[in-house]
């Protein structure tokens, strides 16, 4: 174990920070390079203690003699600038990996895309409860909801459209970072928009599950009374009726799955569960 | 206990009504009069059986004479429809209740707001890792991070920047109904719009940090060097400089507290940590 001594911030006149003696130090040569200098002293049950630490949270740059958080970006700095006298202990920031850990998941997010009354909501659910019964967090962004909040201000012309799914993509990104397995239960009519949205984040955890249900069944379902006014002409540039829905090229999963058209949304959550616990989302 | 017979919804096939392993049986029934609108049954550690859901997650609209999910805002017509023919056996949704459950905490936002380099990032982090090292799951929304993402089509103009703090407060709310701790650190300098985000959230959960730090030592410390870019008059409009901070007139915590100028960001952390506790944040 590597025993350096810190400085705290100048801001403050207490000599002991955290119960670690603080002597003021020189230039302090790391035998590691720059890439691996965060060191990891384990405290107590999760609590961790780095040197640097390199995250993307914080972003204070170095400034020569005022001892800050130091970014990712700025270990170059550190380890090239021979003017650096003061470094400074500063906890190692709680990161994806730790809430997973914490979690025992992996945080993934399952876009569910498909017609208005395909059923995106109630399969939603019903992988909410089954993953809630097995103890994981789960949380859904529903596209009408979000509407109500979030994206309050956003009508449903083709660029409000495109915006309403370009939010929902980076509040999923964010409750993925969480370690959130987070739901998306969003119409998501064109391609461009849901790509984009997987562009966002890292290979695999982006999920989309495209609810490949007939127009006729969605519309004969009707929950919501939508197509009645759309056909009726009440409702204009609706998903399906007057405006395309163009369904995903390469999605992860499709449902129903061929040969049992009938599934249950129960049983379609378990197909989704198989395909999580198949990929490891279902563990840290 | 009432043992309440249900029926499938028309699209699924199924005859046995098998929720995830649960047999229900499933004849049909006509009208049936329910002492209490929600029935819960305890099965297994986690699951919940409700006759009716009372979610904001679903939204979809009851009809006559199909099963369908309810959503919140619809169970009066449950109770009065005398002609509704079928009643549902739906799984409940899994609400905030049972996410806090799992988590062993309660979601809230923490809103730390204050002067650039007043030390909100600093804190926020100290506060994620003291949180962590208890076993809660917190997620930091920071100003700066978020502008990269979800918010990087806004500006630092006055109307973006209350649409900056609007979008971060549906975000922290989102987080806050997934049981997260969510704890914003944006300096959020106008007090309409911190008051706005406040009034999204019930009376408790919106939990105001102000960093009160003069703009002196702010500026001494100046971290990002941007106090220096704006008395060159390279950056218009910044925060204490050319544009206005209005504090808090009614925060729940002002740090560091009065009496303890040279706090750590660690006390200060164990300041706010016992305020969540006082208040039954920490527990289910």
């Amino acid at each position: 174990m590597v025993l350096l001594k810190a400085v705290r911030p100048a801001i403050c006149s207490s000599s002991v920070f955290d119960g670690v003696p603080m002597d003021k130090v020189s230039f302090v040569k790391f035998p590691l390079p720059a890439s691996s200098l965060s060191m990891r002293l384990t405290s107590g049950n999760n609590a961790k203690l780095s040197l640097v630490q390199a995250t993307e949270e914080p972003s204070m740059p170095i400034a020569n003699d005022c001892a800050a958080a130091i970014s990712g970006e700025n270990l170059h700095q550190i380890a090239t600038n021979g003017k650096a006298t003061n470094i400074v202990w500063h906890k190692s920031p709680i990161g994806k990996l730790d809430r997973q850990e914490l979690l025992q998941q992996k945080g993934c997010v399952i876009w569910i895309t498909g017609l208005s009354g395909s059923g995106k909501s109630t399969v939603a659910c019903a992988l909410c409860h089954a993953l809630y019964s097995r103890g994981k967090l789960a949380y859904i962004l529903d596209g009408d909801n979000v509407r109500h909040g979030l994206n309050r201000d956003l009508s449903f012309k083709a660029e409000d459209r495109a915006e309403n799914i370009r939010r929902i993509g980076e509040v999923a990104k964010l409750f993925a970072d969480a370690g959130i397995i987070c739901i998306a239960s969003v119409i998501s009519p064109y391609r461009k928009d849901r790509d984009a949205c997987r562009a966002l984040l890292p290979e695999g955890d982006f999920v989309e599950v495209f609810l490949n249900v007939p127009l006729q069944i969605c519309e004969a379902r009707d929950p919501k009374g939508l197509y009645k006014l759309a056909r009726a002409g009440k409702i204009k540039g609706f998903t399906g009726i007057d405006d395309p829905y163009e369904p995903p090229l390469n999605c992860e999963l499709e449902l129903p799955q061929k040969g049992n058209v009938c599934a249950s949304p129960c049983e379609m959550a378990e197909t989704l569960i198989s395909y999580l616990e198949e990929k490891r989302y279902l563990q840290a | 206990m009432v043992a309440v017979k249900t029926v499938h919804p028309p699209i699924s096939c199924s005859s046995s009504g098998s929720q995830c392993g649960q047999l229900v049986p499933v004849p049909k029934i006509g009208f049936v009069k329910l002492p209490s609108l929600s029935l819960r049954l305890n099965v297994g550690n986690y699951a919940r059986l409700s006759l009716i859901q009372a979610t904001e997650e679903s939204t979809v609209a009851m009809t006559n004479g199909r099963a369908a999910v309810f959503s919140g805002e619809n169970p009066p017509q449950m109770v009065t429809n005398g002609t509704a023919g079928n009643i549902v056996w739906h799984k409940s949704s899994v609400g905030k209740v049972h996410r806090q459950e799992l988590l062993q905490q309660k979601g809230c936002v923490i809103w730390i707001t204050g002067l650039s380099g007043s030390g909100k990032s600093t804190l926020a982090c100290a506060l994620c890792q003291a949180l962590y090292s208890r076993g809660k799951l917190t997620y930091i929304l920071d100003g700066d991070n978020v502008r990269h993402g979800l918010n990087r089509d806004l500006t630092f103009k006055s109307e973006d920047r209350a649409e900056n703090i609007r979008r971060i407060g549906e975000v922290a709310k989102l987080f806050v109904d997934a049981g997260v701790i969510c704890i914003a650190s944006v300096i959020s300098p106008y007090r309409r719009d911190r008051d706005a985000c406040r009034a999204l959230l019930p009376e408790g959960d919106f939990i105001e940090v102000f960093m009160d730090v003069p703009i002196e030592i702010c500026e001494a410390r100046d971290p990002k060097g941007l106090y220096k870019l704006a008395r060159a008059g390279k950056i218009k409009g910044f925060t204490g400089v050319d544009d206005p901070y209005e504090p808090p007139l009614n925060c729940e915590l002002a740090l560091p507290p009065k009496g303890n100028s040279c706090a750590s960001p660690s006390d200060m952390a164990e300041t706010v940590i016992s305020y969540l506790e006082e208040k039954g944040y920490l527990q289910a």
